[in-house]
């Protein structure tokens, strides 16, 4: 039942950076795609009215950690304090920004919100990189069960570590490069004209980067925490994520190259869903380890919901899911295919 | 400010209070959304589709906002409350879990649809769409009443050998009757704050002679819908929520009416202000029995006083608690006068002639946002001081690992960045107002306007 549980949350995470992060993406690029104020509309064209479907994927992750893991959220949550609240705020910035910004046709109100937008794009992606690096490399959780970390402490990846150190700031920057690889390849999928093209050809340097740095990533991941990889080894589904992460980077590639749009997003989706899975299952059982003495580490068993809660909500889980997807299913196709500038109004 | 638990106290009060000023509104909008467009399709009248069309604007800006101060409220469960979570988790996840899985992928799968999407969609659909919303955002208030009931009256739950909180009876928890009535009483509150500020945006064109036609069904939809849902929130509604209070949370009540002393006849208090130390009501105005009689249904009952119970049981901010419940019941009182003496003024075909009953609806739209923060602090005061009625308290519901100078920081943070957004709304309300409902589809600018797809 936890293994269940552990797995919904992990797909729903990962269903989370696929669907948020083509939006984040998106925020990343905007200035490097899009030239003109109309080009930069285009851009909230093509996010369209389903961004806060997928940010309700954040929220039902934390759902799913509240209904399922509760001592995991309790522990895990102050204990990122700052964190949690800098990126509440960003989330706050983006909704903000992609619903309002158009509400004026005024110049500046509009750069102003296109400004916002991308900055808390990028602090974003960073952040949830850096969230995510946390995971891995673990937290100072002591006797106690319970931790609080500052932003920073001595950027050392053992004991007393902070939120920022150099593994958690490299996954950061790593994230970002994958985030506004795959808002490219959502843009190229999305657009047509010049927006398109230039997000095509720099669709193309971004996930050239991020090959090239995956390497690099997954030494420095060895060198924090060892025990990941030869965890990996005999974890079926561990290998088939990175099964997936091979075949969406092979996707992408050639998608890019045959001018197949459609495939290259969702070969960089399957890239990313694939790293991610990889992680988790690698992980498991450990949620959040301990950078002090792996004794202290909190296991999903130690940090499920006791009595008849799992079993209880996995009665209605499926139905909820089916549900949401039937309603995006329903919206996406109305707003299906590529956006294009309107003709402007006639005299 | 002793309290260690104090600065995070203020800030979930905070946060949850300015959130709600925008859910309210959109649940209370969302009835006459779903009405109107219904009209609009079975009588073809183009004024409700126009009607429709200009207050889904206002309830797309009203919904941003209240997505986006809502999201930090499931968070702070997480790391505001972390004790809280821990041991209640078991229970409350369940709903919290819920509202994010039923409601919020209905809301926001269909929001974009219904704001922006009635050209792309046609009329049949976008009503479906209309509706979902609406239907969306009730039952998120369904899923998180029911959390707050059972703070209030915990049922369905166990206790397990480590202390924390299970649950045992998943339909016994979803039900519970306190759920049931805070409900009904809370959501008939919210079409108050709807029904109040339609009312007073047709008030507005009324006297400005503008939008006439517009006008008029804004003034008689809105005081319509806001004497109906006025008597609901009184009758039975309030009446059933205050003697469930009676039942469940007596000494709360005692706190609510500035009872010290217990006795049989007990007042009701209209005016008069508590003095906690010296333990009595100044210049106290009261109806004798009336308080026997709301609570038990005779004069004669015996209402206990806050003598009767060991004080560190008693709520621990008496003198808020008291105004909250005295502003919310008196305003309900006032809106009942108000949109009475509206419609009535409407049946006689005066009203859109009476211009100083046009400027009372006009000028009364905050009061009732102002009604259902008192009503929500006279809940959660109530509750004090327990986070759990009976079974955990607040002072030992914080996250303690969290230092006073992160929860200031971020308290401040919000301060801010929420009178940012205040200023932001206002001014995006008070734009959509002075230019009026849309004539035909000739739409002002919106997020997406330039969207041409396929």
């Amino acid at each position: 039942m936890v293994e269940i549980w552990f797995a919904i949350l992990s797909v729903t995470l990962a269903g989370y950076a696929v669907l948020d992060g083509s939006n984040i993406g998106s925020g990343v690029v905007q200035f490097l795609v899009a030239r003109s104020p109309a080009e930069r509309r285009l851009v909230v064209s093509a996010i369209g009215p389903l961004w806060t479907w997928h940010e309700v994927w954040l929220v039902a992750s934390g759902g799913i950690l509240f209904v399922a893991f509760p001592t995991v959220l309790a522990v895990a949550l102050p204990g990122f304090y700052l964190a949690v609240f800098t990126l509440l705020w960003c989330m706050v910035g983006r909704g903000l920004s992609l619903e309002l910004g158009g509400h004026l046709d005024d110049p500046l109100w509009r750069r102003f919100w296109e400004v916002v937008f991308s900055v808390v794009s990028v602090l974003t992606a960073i952040l949830l990189g850096a969230a995510l690096g946390n995971l891995v490399r673990g937290v100072p959780l002591g006797a106690s069960g319970k931790f609080s970390m500052p932003f920073f402490t001595d950027f050392k990846t053992q004991g007393q570590v902070g939120i920022l150190d150099w593994y958690t700031m490299s996954a950061g920057v790593f994230t970002l490069i994958c985030v506004a690889a795959h808002g490219a390849s959502y843009l190229v999928f999305k657009t047509a004209g010049a927006v398109h093209d230039r997000s095509a050809s720099l669709a193309r340097k971004l996930w050239f980067s991020a090959f090239l740095l995956l390497p690099l990533i997954t030494a420095e991941t060895f060198s924090v925490r060892p025990e990941l990889f030869t965890g990996m080894m005999d974890r079926p589904l561990a290998w088939l994520a990175l099964t997936t992460a091979l075949a969406g980077s092979i996707a992408v590639v050639l998608g890019q190259r045959g001018g197949k749009e459609l495939q290259a997003l969702l070969g960089g989706g399957g890239f990313i869903v694939g790293l991610l899975g990889a992680a988790a299952a690698s992980t498991f059982p450990v949620m959040l380890r301990s950078t002090i003495d792996p004794a202290y580490s909190l296991t999903a068993q130690r940090g499920a919901v006791g009595g008849a809660g799992l079993a209880l909500a996995l009665w209605w889980w499926p139905v909820a899911m089916t549900l949401s997807i039937a309603y995006f299913v329903a919206v996406f196709r109305q707003f299906n295919g590529k956006v294009r500038m309107a003709p402007p109004p006639s005299p | 400010m002793d309290d260690p638990a104090f600065w995070h106290r203020l800030q979930f009060a905070f946060t949850i209070t300015y959130h709600y000023l925008f859910p309210q509104l959109t649940m209370g909008l969302a009835p006459f959304l779903v009405l109107w467009r219904w009209r609009a399709l079975r009588t073809g009248h183009e004024a409700y589709a126009q009607a429709a069309r200009f207050w889904s604007r206002i309830f797309g800006i009203t919904f941003v906002v209240g997505v986006v101060t809502g999201i930090p409220m499931e968070f702070q469960f997480g790391t505001n409350w972390s004790e809280f979570s821990k041991y209640a988790g078991g229970v409350i996840g369940q709903t919290l879990a819920m509202e994010g899985m039923f409601a919020f992928f209905m809301e926001s799968a269909f929001v974009g649809a219904m704001v922006w999407g009635e050209r792309r969609l046609g009329p049949r659909k976008h009503f479906v769409a209309t509706a979902l919303v609406a239907l969306g955002s009730w039952l998120s208030a369904y899923f998180i009443l029911t959390t707050n009931a059972f703070m209030q009256h915990p049922v369905g739950h166990r206790i397990t050998e480590n202390g924390t909180l299970v649950i045992a009876d998943l339909g016994g928890y979803l039900l519970n009757p306190w759920a049931w009535v805070m409900f009904a009483h809370n959501q008939a509150a919210a079409v108050v704050t709807g029904a109040f500020v339609v009312a007073a945006v047709g008030a507005f064109y009324t006297l400005r002679l503008e939008h006439q036609g517009q006008a008029r069904v804004y003034v008689e939809w809105g005081i319509a819908a806001g004497l109906i849902s006025a008597v609901i929130v009184a009758f039975p509604t309030g009446d059933v929520q205050a003697k469930f209070v009676a039942r469940y949370q007596e000494v709360s009540l005692a706190a609510m009416e500035g009872r010290f002393e217990s006795g049989a006849m007990a007042p009701l208090h209209l005016i008069g202000q508590p003095n906690v130390k010296m333990r009595k009501l100044e210049n106290a105005v009261a109806l004798p029995g009336m308080l026997s009689f709301l609570a038990y249904g005779t004069f004669h009952s015996n209402v206990r006083g806050l003598e009767a119970f060991p004080e560190d049981q008693w709520p621990t901010n008496i003198e808020l608690l008291y105004y909250s419940f005295h502003v919310m019941a008196g305003l309900g009182t006032l809106f009942i006068g108000l949109m009475a003496l509206a419609n009535l003024q409407r049946w006689r075909g005066r009203l859109l002639r009476t211009p100083l009953l046009l400027w009372a609806l006009m000028l009364a739209f905050p009061f009732p946002f102002i009604a259902n923060t008192a009503g929500w602090l006279t809940a959660e005061l109530g509750r004090q001081p327990w986070l759990v009625y009976g079974l955990f308290r607040t002072s030992a519901g914080y996250a303690d690992v969290v230092s006073q100078g992160d929860t200031l920081f971020t308290l401040i943070g919000f301060t801010g960045l929420y009178s940012a957004v205040g200023l932001l709304y206002l001014f995006l309300i008070g734009r959509e107002v002075l230019h009026g409902p849309p004539n035909g589809h000739d739409e002002p600018p919106g997020p997406y306007p330039e969207m041409i797809h396929g």
